[in-house]
């Protein structure tokens, strides 16, 4: 964990309580973004910048030696946002997920620049908009079954959802999906077994 | 049919956005005609997303304390900075590029749009161009190899990645086609032959080994394609 052990003396009791996982409001991110890109908004901007600059900041810190250039990504980042918002489709995907890419690719091409030395600026070519998921009109073995079992999926709870994809969409292992959601194993599992059960349900009442 | 693609560990650097450009180029034209493995990076996507945002929870309490202002300075001279412009960025629908070798032309996936492709250069059925990345050991190149033509036995020290952009070629665990991604190392001795012609996208870290009698004459060539 990243946690500092801190020797300053803190009394944890006036510590405001942390809640764990604290759940993403993606419907009112989605609707800064759109009031950006529609009226070009500054007090919506300024909620999505208050959101995701320190996150940004704190994700390039771990990539970039000096806190100047972990500034530059925050930066450039956030411009293509404002710049860039009337790209962004709600219908195809979260606005965190819009952003991240954004992000990725913004790193992406300054650690070249640092490593390479080429300012070739490839990122937009190599990682082209992300598409959603749900648009997909390719066969898979059981097209039917695996649609309805997606549309059902989409109605769990965020968490197990997550679990749940991974599992059975990405084939990943419950060992693999701990590290890769940074969360306790028995956490993955009791989730797996909840979602399931949730599953059985629902695919039990629409096959009727 | 696309039968190879990259690994799950492949497909999930590439969207955190952690292989060398080389690789992420590899595993973008691969994805651009792979609608299975376009499907996993857009979940992937959404998950690192999703955990990249989510956690409020690793912000040391020592850091806050003292940089709190400074950082809050800085952050809403930045807003002010890009908020002064009410402009859009206008996206440019770029033509596809091309390229030719001996007189047949292609037209190149988007990953390779912008990359920086020196001349051709050739020695027998095989022609090469270097793609300039300048990643130190590891060698990118298009290779173009004529009808009939291959690449005798070999193995890799390092890794070969080779993904077909065009055409077909087959070796000892079969016949490969437009799309495939295909992953060797050291372990792996094959000699692909393109029986109607072939182009492909190559990443070496080492230059090719030749393993077989005379053919060990043609190591020269182990450097030419690397």
């Amino acid at each position: 964990m990243a946690t500092t052990q801190s020797k300053l003396p803190i009394n944890h009791s006036h510590v405001k309580p942390i809640t764990m996982n604290k759940e993403i409001d993606h419907k009112q991110l989605s609707e800064w973004l759109q009031a950006v890109a529609d009226k070009r908004c500054k007090v919506s901007f300024t909620h999505l910048f208050k959101f995701f600059s320190p996150k940004i900041q704190r994700i390039a810190k771990s990539k970039f030696p000096n806190e100047c250039q972990a500034n530059e990504v925050v930066q450039d980042t956030m411009n293509n946002v404002w710049r860039k918002a009337h790209l962004f489709d709600a219908s195809k995907g979260a606005a965190t997920t819009w952003i991240y890419t954004i992000m990725r690719n913004i790193t992406f091409d300054h650690l070249r620049k640092i490593q390479s030395n080429r300012e070739d600026n490839l990122s937009d070519d190599i990682w082209p908009m992300v598409e959603s998921v749900q648009n997909e009109e390719d066969t898979f073995e059981d097209h039917l079954q695996s649609k309805q079992l997606l549309r059902v999926i989409e109605t769990l709870p965020d968490a197990q959802k997550d679990v749940l994809k991974g599992f059975y969409l990405l084939e990943m292992s419950q060992e693999q999906l701990a590290t890769h959601l940074n969360l306790p194993l028995g956490t993955i599992k009791s989730r797996l077994r909840l979602a399931l059960a949730k599953l059985k349900v629902q695919l039990g009442e629409d096959n009727d | 049919m696309i039968k190879h693609h990259p690994t799950f560990e492949l497909l999930q650097s590439y969207v955190n956005g952690e292989l060398p450009a080389s690789l992420a180029i590899g595993v973008s034209i691969h994805a651009e005609l792979c609608a299975e493995c376009q499907k996993t990076i857009a979940l992937l996507t959404e998950q690192v997303a999703e955990q990249a945002f989510e956690a409020e929870t690793d912000v040391s309490v020592n850091e806050i304390d003292t940089n709190d202002e400074v950082v809050d300075d800085i952050f809403e001279l930045m807003m002010q900075e890009i908020t002064a412009s009410d402009q859009y960025d206008e996206v440019i629908e770029v033509a596809p590029r091309n390229v030719t070798f001996r007189g047949d032309t292609f037209e190149l996936p988007t990953a390779l749009s912008n990359v920086d492709i020196g001349y051709s250069a050739n020695i027998g059925k095989l022609s090469r161009s270097r793609i300039k990345l300048d990643e130190n050991e590891i060698h990118t190149n298009l290779l173009h190899i004529n009808p009939g033509g291959g690449v005798p036995s070999h193995t890799h020290k390092g890794f070969e990645l080779t993904v077909l952009l065009d055409g077909s070629f087959s070796d000892d665990q079969g016949e490969y086609t437009k799309g495939d991604f295909i992953m060797l190392n050291g372990e792996h001795t094959h000699s692909p032959i393109s029986v109607n012609g072939c182009l492909c996208y190559t990443v070496a870290n080492d230059a090719l080994h030749f393993t077989h009698g005379i053919n060990k004459l043609l190591n020269p060539i182990g450097n030419f394609i690397y």
